[in-house]
């Protein structure tokens, strides 16, 4: 290889070792496999519970596509390829998009969706999240506005309940009342004051604004958490979004019968990533990790750009993250299935048939089992002249049990 | 009652006045000088002494609830934490310097492919892929302002606050990034499970600055 700079590190390209990843890859052992089964085996229970069915969408997508639903901002995210003719694909950096698409065209009857997939981006990996992730997340179409979000909300809840972790909350805001109050008080698209307000920082918005009609009503979204009550005090602060208070007494109504009092709050600086969210949008945490767990919203205005006149909410949460949370101790265990080991059987010289039809009567009756040549340091069965016995292991007492 | 870790500048600018307007709050440390994680004269309040680079980490991950650190380091991190209050010590620009006989005036000035040293890798590259200037930048751990004397770099992007130390090396301000000073930065969640308590000390902070 020739190498202008003479460096050393030239001689043999990129350096690594043959047990490495690339950075924000992983490989899962069969423990962590478990693991993940686990999780997503409750999630699919759930799901299931509440008339959801399973989809499963491509790993690789038409990058304008990807795009057109979920903004620019996040596309510079995503892995791209070139496609055989010139066409820019991605991998599949999120679902929600490509479900809306999906519901244009082979889903066009279907209500309730899910997905329990990975997805990948170029994340910086101290974020917590691997660029390879893997979540879980469902999508409702139609119905009714607050039942839908509620739904919606009470989904995320139950799901991440039924792993066991207890310390699950949602923050909701909503980010058509945000834009409304934003036109109104004339700040549009002003990045550093929907910075300062992402971020909390009451003091940089003072420096930001001279008018006190603005510090006032972006303080109260900044710093108020609560009920259906910030959002009328809200209301009447800014004169806008008069209809806002209504929705959300609903909305807190139908979450109270879905048994989330207490778990759900009203933080109006709540606002999310994706561009495709044009209604109220959530935050899911846990007391017991520093970063949220999932989150989700309305995507009404989506469905529009796929030429659907419909309206739909839903949300992800992470797998990963609720792998860590339940390895934590915050969650009920991973159910016991994590280690299942299969029964051994081995044979000696000569009788590795007898072995065989040994597993065929094991496995006929639901039991796991492996056919081995024998080995006297491990446990199992063990055929050969003198029938079938069980065998413990090198040590004292090896032969336990004798079987014709 | 849940316990809070706010995480403290152990050495650098932001130490002094950091621990002191925490024991204004009543926050004092208790245990030994050499200790990582010390609990204070506050029930239930921990301080966790390390370098305030790395203290938006410490917060974003939560390790700790809270900490002290200055606006230009949480820039650079660029990890999303709360920024609960403005403490106003440590007040300091993030400038763009060059030699202060360059013809330069400011930073778009600077011809694309100019070499930049400085502490702030990301903040420098952010502000300068804004102007659409092409920028190599050089990541040094300090001493940044003698880079240009020393033909390492064209220009700087570093802090300062009364503009001396550039003077003395023989630099001029073209530009400034931003305006730092020291913050009390939050934990998303923590802000969100333990709200009650984040607040009366966000509050009891306040009245010491």
């Amino acid at each position: 290889m020739h190498c202008a700079s003479g460096a050393e590190s030239c001689k043999g390209g990129i350096q690594f070792t043959r047990f490495q990843t690339p950075e924000g890859f992983r490989d899962l052992a069969p423990d962590d496999v478990a693991k993940y089964l686990f999780v997503e085996g409750e999630f699919r229970k759930i799901f299931g519970l509440w008339g959801y069915r399973e989809v499963r969408t491509s790993s690789i997508d038409y990058f304008d596509i990807i795009r057109g639903g979920a903004g620019e901002g996040f596309t510079d995210s995503l892995f791209k390829v070139q496609d055989y003719d010139g066409k820019m694909l991605s991998l599949r950096g999120e679902v929600t998009t490509q479900i809306a698409r999906m519901l244009t065209s082979k889903a066009r009857d279907e209500g309730r969706l899910f997905y329990i997939s990975n997805c990948i981006r170029y994340l910086e990996t101290r974020t917590l999240l691997q660029r390879e992730f893997w979540q879980a997340g469902a999508e409702l179409i139609g119905g009714r506005t607050v039942a839908a979000d509620a739904e919606a909300i009470a989904l995320a809840i139950a799901a991440l309940q039924s792993l066991g972790i207890g310390d699950v909350y949602v923050d909701i805001g909503n980010v058509a009342l945000f834009q409304l109050a934003a036109d109104s008080l004339g700040i549009g698209d002003n990045c550093a004051i929907r910075r300062a307000v992402a971020s909390k920082s009451i003091d940089d918005l003072r420096k930001l604004t001279e008018s006190d009609r603005i510090k006032e009503a972006l303080s109260y979204m900044m710093m108020k958490r609560g009920g259906p009550e910030i959002v009328r005090e809200f209301s009447e602060v800014t004169g806008v979004g008069k209809e806002y208070p209504e929705y959300f007494d609903g909305l807190f109504a139908l979450l109270d019968a879905y048994g989330c009092r207490g778990r759900v709050t009203i933080d109006l600086s709540t606002l999310r990533e994706m561009k495709y969210y044009n209604g109220t949008v959530f935050d899911i945490y846990s007391g017991g990790l520093g970063v949220p767990i999932g989150g989700g919203g309305r995507y009404d205005c989506m469905m529009r750009e796929f030429g659907l006149e419909a309206k739909a909410t839903g949300f992800a949460v992470s797998v990963d993250l609720c792998v860590r949370l339940i390895e934590k101790g915050m969650g009920k265990g991973f159910g016991g299935g994590a280690k299942e080991v299969p029964a051994r059987i081995m044979y000696r010289d000569g009788f590795q048939g007898e072995a065989v039809l040994m597993a065929r009567r094991f496995r006929a009756e639901g039991k796991a089992c492996t056919v081995e040549e024998f080995d006297e340091s491990k446990e199992g069965f063990v055929v050969g002249p003198d029938g079938i016995m069980a065998w413990a292991g090198s040590g004292e007492d090896r032969k336990v049990e004798g079987r014709r | 009652m849940k316990g809070i870790i706010i995480a403290v500048p152990n050495k650098g600018r932001l130490k002094e006045p950091a621990c002191r307007l925490l024991g204004g709050a009543g926050i004092k440390r208790i245990d030994d000088e050499r200790a990582y994680l010390s609990n204070t004269t506050a029930e239930a309040v921990q301080i966790l002494s390390v370098r305030a680079a790395d203290i938006p980490v410490y917060v974003y991950h939560g390790i700790a609830d809270m900490g002290i650190t200055g606006r230009d380091i949480i820039s650079e991190t660029a990890l999303e934490v709360y920024e609960l209050a403005d403490l106003g010590f440590g007040a300091c620009d993030l400038v763009v310097a060059v030699s202060a006989d360059s013809s330069y005036r400011k930073p778009s000035d600077l011809p694309s492919g100019s070499k930049l040293a400085t502490e702030f890798p990301n903040v420098a590259k952010r502000y300068f892929n804004d102007l659409g200037v092409q920028v190599e930048v050089i990541t040094l751990r300090g001493a940044v302002e003698i880079a240009p004397v020393l033909g390492l770099a064209e220009a700087i992007v570093d802090l300062s606050s009364t503009g001396k130390t550039l003077e003395k090396n023989g630099l001029k301000t073209i530009g400034t990034i931003m305006t730092s000073s020291a913050r009390l930065i939050c934990n998303r969640i923590s802000y969100k499970t333990n709200y009650a308590r984040i607040k009366a000390l966000v509050e009891a902070l306040r009245r010491g600055c």
